[in-house]
């Protein structure tokens, strides 16, 4: 029997000395009558609680009709006889009244991480600043480029920060900074597909001056400067999106790069070298073809290399893949021309590989940088400032932004840091977390990106 | 996303808590766009899609870093197929009969065996007009099942997929919840369709159960959780409903159930948000 009379009891047991407890508090607040709840409900005026006959719903046990009993005993239960006063009077739908009890009490847990998550990055050497894009809150942070973040410093802060909803910065990864506007560009990695353009300089809840409409689950991107096109990576359906720089709007691509020889499956960073016309794309290796059942493989991670105008269904000129690369969910990826030195943000590696931008088939990276002392922590994100001669990695695993020479190896030490957390703090990661199981065994939430 | 992973952390963690542990990488062969995933107590395994490899991936219940699947299903044989926006994003899991139970395009329903490994074929399929199963756009319906009750529900947003229903009013009346005989295949009709105005379905990706109680527990338009009786049919409003973003400001994208502490799990992916409700009501 789904409803039994000891609970009944414990549940009128439970009204009255809620009711006693009301009472109390009317006798100390004395004249304040006007005193309201969070839903507007004036207190000192508890009412008795009505024990409602179950309807029969066969072998099934139905709902209890539970008024305010059950918000009561969770209170008490709580033991915050007040809470209660948060929720609004609730009755069980019948199908006959088509009423729906509302259940309107605020949530007793949140998880969510209130630091950045700093999913790409961008060096601007000639106005001396690094951007910043906050996958968490949505948000681009710009720092001075010789902001230096010591163990001992408060976290970090941006001189600005691009953030609200006139931005339509949603889940946005690639981030690429025009030379000579200083126009910032900013690619939409889930929810909004699309890149949107803020203006050098720009500052809060301020609106994109352009907005390109993309496909869906963008990841990177990359410039031609000298033909004026932008590169946008699409995940899956993976492709390499070429646009006119000035793309705004439905504006289609000057060209795409997709099809099943392009070795394209789950594509990520991009990076070119116009001199020497090609283009360095990266994939995880998930692959399929939506259109067809049964096509699901997985293949391992890859650097594959085509020439910068390569079309349609081109395959590589070159693929780097093969144990000896570490790839492991490399990210963003920058070259750096005069040395041809190609620089992949090797995220769960947490390491940065620096292959010959010749390289081809199973080979190891020329330098790795990983280690204690490198304050390396899941990167996703980097940028080179030749001018400077460093390069910058986002982290997403530590709400940080670490710079190093470009002559770093190894167990390097960062030359500089822009740290947004604590010290030592491990990021939530969280990336739209649209799902979520209990673990009833470990008393654990499972909670995937 | 940027870095997917299946992140686990304890049922008590509030802001900034960190995960126990995290599975991610190569090795894991877990990919973005991960819309469901389940938790098998009675195996202590984790099941989850691989969205983007048209795959099933089986992992140790504890599993961590990078590690790989016990077992996964993929092949031309498992007739599993996703779409252009969403891959293959949706499953749920029946810990009593062992079985993973995944919509796909067409739209189908497939159910395979736990133990399948590889190119496995399903061991029943649901699909065909008579069904009135429709999924979203550009998307899958979503599946829930009820082991005690003997019941599969197919849901119907008829909206655009990917966590991008709308859950405005525009929507209403559009979803619908199918009741199926859980072992139905082929072209049959459902026991019961929970369709209308009042219904108000949608908005969430996941659909959950409560057999004591015959509850299903799915989205409610307007950014809510609601609970509809298994007996339920025709526009029916849900019995119970918490109006997660009217309260919290945070639209609810998929949904989990603690019925020993009597909780109702919210994951939000518009927000980057875990937010916990105590609800006695549905289980007591």
């Amino acid at each position: 029997m789904c409803a039994q009379k000891t609970k009944r009891n414990s549940v009128i047991f439970a009204a009255l000395v809620l009711m006693a407890a009301c009472t109390l508090l009317l006798a100390l607040v004395g004249e304040r009558s006007n005193l309201k709840n969070p839903s507007g409900s004036p207190l000192g005026s508890p009412r008795l609680v009505s024990v409602q006959e179950v309807p029969d719903y066969g072998e099934v046990c139905a709902p209890e009709p539970p008024s305010r009993n059950a918000s009561m005993i969770a209170a008490l239960q709580e033991k915050n006889l007040f809470a209660s006063f948060q929720e609004t009077a609730v009755h069980a739908a019948s199908p006959e009244t088509g009423d729906t009890a509302e259940v309107t009490r605020p949530p007793v847990r949140t998880i969510k991480d209130t630091y950045p998550i700093y999913s790409s990055i961008a060096v601007d050497p000639l106005r001396d600043e690094v951007v910043l894009q906050d996958t968490n809150l949505f948000s681009i942070k710009v720092f001075n480029r010789l902001d230096n973040t010591t163990p001992n410093a408060e976290p970090a802060q941006p001189k600005r920060v691009i953030q609200g909803p006139h931005t339509l910065n949603e889940y946005n990864n690639g981030l690429y900074i025009d030379p000579q506007t200083g126009n910032i560009h900013s690619v939409a990695m889930d929810t909004a597909d699309s890149m949107i353009v803020f203006p050098g300089g720009a500052n809060g809840d301020v609106a994109p001056i352009r907005k390109l409409n993309t496909p869906h689950r963008n990841f990177a991107t990359a410039v031609n400067e000298e033909k004026g096109e932008i590169y946008i990576t699409i995940q899956y359906p993976p492709k390499v999106m070429v646009y006119r720089k000035e793309a705004n709007g439905d504006e289609k691509p000057l060209r795409v790069l997709e099809g099943e020889h392009t070795r394209l499956y789950d594509t990520h960073g991009i990076a070119l070298d116009v001199k020497k016309n090609l283009m360095f794309v990266g994939t995880w290796g998930n692959a399929s073809d939506y259109r067809v059942a049964g096509t699901g493989k997985f293949y391992p991670p890859s650097i594959n290399v085509y020439r910068l105008d390569a079309s349609g269904d081109t395959a590589p000129l070159r693929v780097i893949q093969g144990s000896k690369t570490r790839l492991d969910w490399a990210g963003g990826m920058s070259l750096d021309p005069d040395r041809g030195d190609l620089y992949v943000a090797n995220d769960v590696g947490d390491s940065i590989l620096v292959f010959r931008e010749t390289d081809d088939g199973d080979v190891a990276p020329a330098r790795i940088i990983n280690g204690d002392k490198t304050g390396l922590n899941h990167p996703a994100g980097i940028s080179l400032d030749l001018k400077n001669q460093e390069f910058w990695v986002s982290n997403m695993g530590n709400s940080s932004a670490t710079c190093y020479s470009l002559k770093a190896d190894g167990n390097a030490t960062p030359v500089r840091t822009i740290r947004s957390a604590p010290l030592g703090r491990t990021s939530v990661k969280f990336g739209k977390p649209q799902a979520v199981a209990y673990d009833s065994k470990r008393e654990q939430y499972l909670v995937p990106n | 996303m940027n870095t997917p992973q299946i992140a686990a952390f304890a049922r008590l963690a509030k802001e900034n808590t960190v995960p126990v542990r995290a599975l991610e990488g190569q090795k894991s062969m877990i990919s973005r766009t991960m819309h469901s995933l389940a938790y098998d107590s009675v195996h202590d395994e984790i099941v989850v899609n691989s969205p983007l490899a048209q795959a099933i991936l089986m992992f140790r219940g504890g599993a961590n870093g990078e590690e790989p699947p016990a077992r996964f299903i993929q092949g031309p044989h498992t007739q599993i197929q996703g779409t252009d926006y969403d891959g293959n994003d949706k499953m749920t899991y029946d810990e009593v009969h062992g079985e993973i139970i995944i919509p796909v395009a067409g739209p189908k329903v497939l159910v395979f065996s736990r133990e399948s490994n590889g190119d496995a074929a399903p061991i029943r399929v649901l699909a065909g007009p008579d069904t009135q199963i429709r999924g979203s756009r550009r998307g899958h319906p979503l599946v829930g099942v009820d082991p005690v009750n003997n019941l599969l529900i197919v849901g119907s947003t008829g909206g655009e997929g990917g966590g991008r229903d709308s859950d405005g009013e525009s929507a209403r009346g559009r979803g619908s919840l199918l009741i199926f005989d859980r072992t139905a295949s082929g072209n049959t009709k459902p026991k019961a369709v929970i369709q209308g105005p009042n219904t108000a379905f949608g908005g969430v990706g996941q659909i959950q159960t409560y057999p004591p109680k015959g509850w299903i527990i799915a989205g409610a338009l307007g950014g809510g959780i609601g609970a509809w009786s298994i007996h339920d049919s025709g526009d029916a409003p849900p019995r119970w409903k918490i109006p997660v973003r009217q309260i919290t400001g945070v639209a609810p994208s998929g949904v989990a159930l603690d019925p020993v502490h009597k909780e109702l799990i919210i994951a939000s992916g518009a927000r980057n948000v875990l937010l916990t409700f105590s609800w006695p009501e549905i289980f007591e």
